[in-house]
């Protein structure tokens, strides 16, 4: 007998990038290392894709300064993606960045079968619009609430506060951990993080896999259980094995 | 075998994706005749090892599952009439969780002692964590009950398959039940149905999956047509070479099927001879009168989402089913029906939806009490509007399943 005519799917992965863009990144070279660090990870973010096909891996970003708008507005397949350099300029609109989002994670156009998204937070300041409105309004969305929530921090001047609560609730005890902000000290730190993001985040949340919240959280309850975050990269775990200059 | 019930079938394939990785297959199945001093009973079992790092012999826990599954029904179908169905619902319900469950336990216990890493290694049941959906299948009646995320689908004689059982959504996550829980009765409750067989039922087949099967097909319509299309299998190959194909076009993970078809009965005609020749004259009127109805009439594009819905019933919980997240959007935010009740809307279904929020549409009664049923369960899950954060809030207890 032929095989019944009904369409069967790979599940589609949403990446997206919330970039800042406010002309303090562009000192430094904060901005061009960023341009860099996502340019460099695609070539194993696809190569992750390729792996993994039973998950279609859609690529966007957000650019945010005196507002936001998306810097790649389509979900573009991460084998296709021709990354476009972002510019400074301007102030830290990330709370509209994340109505930005919310907006997106809607269902439709969200499929439902679609895997949890993994969302991307980097930047290197505090925000100066309501940023409070912004993630409420990101988080009645029950996609945003199944998504991979991450967020970098490029230097010092970064409000970790605030890209805390973007992640969620700060785990138990001390020392660096996915669930806390990645604090990038330089590019060669940064580049890092973004590749660990894009290909071993990227991986396990592109697998079929089922797990028990209440015993991942170690009891807690965390929205972010829903994919076993991956080990950072070995040379990370330790601040003081962080390689190069502190320049930002 | 039972003369209600023929052709039990139950595969597990390994996931394209776990194949790959080099690892086992975490799904399990069974298909089984049982005798006792009450009768002859089948029994369909579906499983689900989590997989991962955390729960690395859930190939064992799932397959052990299975096993203690039959265990549990022939220690109650020994003692039980099948001709007590009240009875059966209650065991159903209470004490064949708590056997299972009980069950469970000691054999991922007793396995656990056999595992090298046993000696330095705390036990805990999260290693074997699993799902489990099972059928019992009398002459007289059938039933189910399970926990976790497995989907049970019913064929009727027309051929058209309607969702008849599905783990409900835990806190907005993708969340699942688990054996490996300590035992809740109440997610057991939530999955446990008992229905009669009586001679006019129109009931073919029943389909029970892990949701692997599910999650790779585009939509629910398509899972319930797959559904459907499976009772035109021959064997056990075909089905084997069709969740292999599943899986491989699909989601990757494992999949599982289980499958009993009704023993096929004589149509009986509702309809006493000599009637047909003023039922096909009043038919042919009918057409007529309403198609020169329709030529008068410009349909709006809710109408047509409306009698397409209307046309066919089977399908309208699979087709809002895909909307729940609207649903809820809509309770939060009570600006998105303006926009989906624009005549610009490109949304016809979303529309709908918008529309029938302030009450019933004018359209069939099927469609109302889905529609209803659905604003029902999105104002128990929904998220308040100015609540904690959501990662806070997520159930304490609650498995998940990316």
């Amino acid at each position: 007998m032929p095989f019944p005519n009904v369409r069967l799917s790979n599940r589609p992965l949403h990446f997206i990038y919330l970039c800042d863009c406010s002309g303090s990144m562009a000192a430094q070279g904060k901005m061009q290392a960023l341009n860099q660090a996502i340019r460099q990870s695609l070539p194993g973010m696809a190569e992750v894709a390729r792996e993994n096909p039973e998950a279609r891996v859609l690529v966007r970003a957000v650019r945010f300064a005196d507002q936001a708008a998306w810097h790649l507005a389509e979900p573009t397949p991460v084998q296709q993606l021709q990354w476009r350099d972002l510019e400074a300029g301007g102030i830290t609109a990330m709370g509209d960045a994340l109505n930005l989002v919310a907006d997106a994670l809607q269902s439709p156009p969200m499929e439902e079968r679609a895997l949890p998204p993994v969302l991307v937070l980097i930047s290197d300041g505090q925000p100066t619009d309501d940023f409070d409105a912004g993630l409420a309004n990101l988080m009645r969305r029950p996609w945003a609430q199944k998504a991979v929530r991450l967020a970098i921090a490029m230097g010092h001047d970064a409000d970790l506060e605030v890209l805390q609560q973007f992640i969620g609730p700060e785990p138990s005890g001390r020392g660096k951990s996915p669930r806390r902000p990645l604090q990038a000290s330089n590019a060669t730190t940064l580049a890092q993080y973004i590749q660990w993001a894009s290909t071993a985040v990227v991986g396990a949340a592109s697998m079929p896999a089922s797990r028990v919240a209440a015993t991942d959280t170690g009891g807690a309850t965390n929205s972010q259980a829903n994919i076993p975050l991956p080990d950072l990269p070995p040379t990370l775990l330790d601040p003081s094995d962080d390689v190069g200059p502190l320049v930002w | 075998m039972s003369p209600s019930w023929q052709h039990l079938q139950a595969c597990s394939v390994i996931g394209a994706a776990h194949r790959r990785q080099q690892k086992p297959c975490q799904d399990a199945s069974l298909s089984v005749d049982l005798k006792g001093r009450g009768g002859s009973l089948q029994l369909l079992v579906v499983a689900d090892g989590h997989g991962g790092r955390r729960y690395r012999l859930s190939h064992r826990g799932s397959a052990l599952a299975c096993q203690v599954s039959q265990e549990a029904v022939e220690q109650w179908l020994a003692c039980t009439p099948l001709q007590d169905p009240e009875r059966w619902r209650q065991l159903l319900e209470q004490e064949l969780p708590a056997t299972i469950h009980q069950r469970w336990l000691a054999a991922i216990t007793a396995d656990w002692a056999l595992q090298p890493d046993a000696e330095h290694e705390p036990f805990s049941p999260l290693l074997y964590g699993s799902t489990l959906g099972l059928v019992l299948l009398a002459p007289q009646w059938w039933g189910c009950t399970g926990i976790g995320d497995w989907d049970l689908s019913a064929i009727d004689q027309q051929g058209h398959a309607a969702l008849l059982s599905e783990e409900r959504e835990h806190g907005g996550s993708e969340a699942t039940g688990s054996l490996c829980q300590e035992l809740d009765q109440q997610l057991w409750h939530e999955r446990t149905q008992l229905h009669p067989l009586e001679p006019q039922t129109d009931l073919q087949a029943l389909v029970l999956s892990t949701d692997g099967v599910r999650k790779s097909c585009a939509t629910d319509a398509d899972y319930l047509q797959l559904c459907a299309a499976l009772l035109d299998l021959r064997d056990h190959q075909e089905l084997e070479q069709g969740l292999s194909h599943i899986t491989q076009a699909g989601s990757g993970d494992d999949v599982s099927l289980a499958i009993a078809h009704r023993a096929s009965k004589p149509r009986r005609s509702v309809v006493p001879p000599g009637s047909w020749c003023w039922l096909l004259l009043l038919l042919a009127a009918s057409s007529v009168g309403l198609g020169a109805w329709l030529m008068t009439r410009q349909e709006t594009p809710l109408q047509a989402q409306v009698r397409q819905l209307c046309a066919n019933p089977e399908q309208i919980q699979a087709t809002l089913n895909q909307r729940r997240a609207q649903f809820k959007a809509l309770l939060e935010q009570p600006l998105l029906a303006n926009q989906l009740q624009q005549p610009t809307s490109s949304d016809p279904l979303g529309t709908l939806i918008a529309t029938s929020q302030s009450g019933p549409i004018p359209g069939c009664a099927a469609l109302n009490d889905e529609l209803s049923r659905q604003w029902q369960r999105a104002r128990a899950t929904a998220v308040p509007a100015k609540g904690k954060m959501p990662g806070a809030a997520a159930p304490a207890a609650a498995p998940r399943n990316p």
